[in-house]
């Protein structure tokens, strides 16, 4: 006779190292997958996306042409050269850049899924929901900094006479990749919020403006600010420390090899918080 | 041996706002908020055992979208506990999913803006199916669902009913041992519900799925499942076979007879006599007559009646199982009422 024993216990999760090494194999393609949808479903409705292509070279050429305009005026920021300056600037695009790539789902997360209810499809995939969530979809605008910030170093850089050793290089996507860690450890921390209250609480976009002082050597701040910065909303990690390793004196350098550990803590405490507030989600009523 | 689906002592609170009215009232809600718990599971246990077919049915808001939900591991529980195939949902949530397939007819589970097939395609993706595994199962689906006419359309495009078909192949593409349905059939026309009625039939048979149901149709139920579990007010209020419920709440029937002269009930009860039988009024020609299968015979009844009064016509009518759960719910309802009074406030932290 067919036993069917079997038939009431679904198999474990497999540990095995053959499978461990398969996940992110299959979580890779997944993302590739939801990429490529993401692009064919977009260039769909053909004219946005033509438009959205043409929008963002504009702006590209706006910011570019506003940065001339304003950097060309300044000679020096309180011992910071015009070159410094515009460094850390173009260095502090790198992560922003990174992060809008894939952080814009967090932006309306809290109307999109939990007051939609739309969490529930999520959920029920055997995928990780935070992964789900964030590559969703993609802010191509994201590019536009990369380009930018990229073009601003070079220039900033070839003007102060920089010179990369090949350690320099390995570390540049290093810092960047890990500021950006920070930016999405920061948001994320702020959407996973909104488990907890559903009303919109529009954290973001004050915090956002934070992100401003980013961007200018951190030396000039207030010391108040500047140990805000540092270890409350850790945005001087995401661009002024990291920066400095490049252009700054040696008392920045070892701040500047911290900025990956920053990042992997701001993340990881801010999935903690995601993962706590996920249990608590509630669904909708039908 | 061991159910498939255990579930015990399952509770799921909910905490509501409580708008104030008015404009003041809005004002005052900003500050101190009207916070109340709601119960929308309560003490919720069964079992299921591999391979059947349980319809769990209830009136709207009586609780079966949030048990469903937290069989799937959408919802954590507010106590209790929740086993299927030794897994539980919401802890073991990743893996758990990937056995499991739901369906719930208020939202879809397909990407909104993509053509059917590569919504298909990404699942297969997400869940790891064989290519062959795939092309056999999408064959099937494509058959018994008549997919092939909208496979190239993307999902916003499709009518309720196609919408629905597809979503039920998407749930079962990965081969689940289990499929949750919630409300598979809301919102169709009579020739939609059927077909997915049919489906349903197929995949228990062939497939062997265990499935649990949700419903308010109770055409669905008749259907499909010989179990149903019955909820009100987050409580099961009965959990058996059909034939079971049936006799548990008297098998009635009701004999509408049409007369050639007008006559009074009165009269009519003079003639069954002594039998156990119930004369609702009539308008003189018209006339119900109700009794329990147990206490008598159709066949009694009728004679009695031919036998002393010209008849123009006669139809008997067995009560449907809507009647008999209705039945149940008046009775569940009284015990729920007093548990809702109990309601406690939730404070205002
Ligand atoms: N996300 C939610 N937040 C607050 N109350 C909810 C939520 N979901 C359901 N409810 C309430 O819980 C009760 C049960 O709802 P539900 O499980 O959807 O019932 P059913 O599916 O049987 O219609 C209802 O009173 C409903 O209003
Ligand atoms: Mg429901």
């Amino acid at each position: 006779m067919h036993d069917r024993s079997g038939d009431n216990i679904l198999p474990r999760r497999d540990t095995s190292w053959g499978r461990r090494l398969r996940e992110p194999r299959r979580q890779g393609a997944i993302i590739a997958a939801y990429f490529a949808q993401f692009l064919k479903s977009r260039m769909s409705y053909r004219v946005d996306f033509v438009i959205d292509l043409t929008a963002n070279l504009f702006s590209l050429g706006v910011q570019l042409t506003v940065l001339t305009v304003l950097f060309g005026k300044i000679d020096a920021l309180r011992g910071w050269s015009y070159e410094q300056v515009l460094f850390i600037y173009g260095f502090s695009l790198l992560p922003l850049g990174l992060f809008n790539l894939v952080g814009v789902n967090l932006y309306n997360f809290s109307e999109q899924y939990i007051i939609e209810g739309n969490f529930d499809r999520v959920l029920l995939r055997p995928v990780n929901s935070l992964a789900q969530v964030m590559f969703s979809s993609f802010g191509i605008n994201g590019l536009n900094e990369l380009v930018l910030g990229s073009a601003v170093m070079i220039y900033a850089g070839g003007r102060y006479g920089l010179s990369f050793s090949a350690v320099d290089i390995m570390l540049l996507p290093v810092f960047a990749v890990s500021a950006a860690l920070i930016f999405a450890g920061v948001f994320l921390g702020l959407t996973s919020v909104s488990f907890w209250f559903e009303d919109r609480m529009g954290l973001a976009p004050p915090v956002y403006n934070v992100i401003r002082f980013s961007r200018y050597p951190l030396t000039i701040f207030h010391p108040l600010v500047r140990a805000l910065l540092t270890f409350v909303l850790p945005f001087a990690w995401v661009a002024f420390y990291p920066a400095a390793w490049f252009i700054g004196g040696e008392e920045f350098r070892l701040l500047a090899l911290l900025t990956p550990l920053v990042g992997i803590l701001t993340f990881t405490l801010a999935y903690v918080v995601w993962t706590r507030g996920s249990r608590r989600y509630t669904s909708t009523g039908s | 041996m061991e159910p498939l689906i255990r579930v015990e002592n399952l509770c799921k609170d909910y905490q509501v706002t409580r708008r104030r009215e008015g404009v003041w009232g809005g004002v005052v809600d900003l500050v101190k908020p009207r916070r109340e718990i709601l119960r929308a599971v309560d003490d919720v246990s069964f079992e299921i055992p591999a391979g059947e077919m349980v319809g769990y049915i209830g009136a709207n808001g009586a609780g079966k979208s949030t048990t469903i939900k937290m069989l799937t591991g959408i919802l954590t529980p507010t106590s209790g506990h929740v086993s299927v195939g030794g897994l539980v949902p919401w802890r073991d949530r990743t893996h758990y999913t990937r056995h499991i397939g739901a369906v719930f007819g208020q939202r879809t589970q397909l990407w909104w803006d993509l053509a059917v097939i590569e919504s298909f395609h990404l699942l297969r993706k997400i869940y790891e199916v064989e290519e062959g595994a795939y092309r056999k199962q999408l064959d099937l689906f494509r058959e018994l669902l008549g997919l092939d006419e909208f496979l190239h359309q993307p999902v916003r495009k499709l009518s309720l009913g196609q919408r629905m078909r597809c979503d039920l192949a998407a749930a079962l593409l990965h081969g689940p041992r289990l499929l949750f349905l919630d409300e598979p059939t809301i919102g169709l026309d009579v020739v939609a519900k059927e077909s997915v009625r049919v489906f349903l039939r197929e995949i228990r048979d062939q497939l062997g799925v265990t499935v649990l149901l949700t419903t308010h149709d109770l055409g669905d139920i008749q259907q499909l499942c010989r179990r149903i579990v019955i909820i009100d007010h987050g409580k099961v209020i009965f959990d058996g076979e059909i034939d079971e419920l049936r006799s548990r709440v008297g098998d009635r029937i009701k004999l509408t007879i049409e007369l050639r002269e007008a006559a009074t009930s009165a009269s009519l009860a003079d003639v069954t006599g002594t039998m156990p039988v119930i004369w609702r009024a009539g308008d003189g020609l018209v006339h119900e007559v109700e009794f329990s299968r147990r206490d008598v015979r159709s066949a009694e009844v009728i004679r009695a009646v031919v036998n002393d009064r010209p008849v123009h016509d006669l139809r008997i009518e067995e009560q449907d199982i809507e009647e008999i759960v209705r039945g149940i719910y008046r009775r569940g309802d009284a015990k729920a009422t007093d548990a809702a009074d109990e309601g406690q406030e939730a404070g205002d932290a």
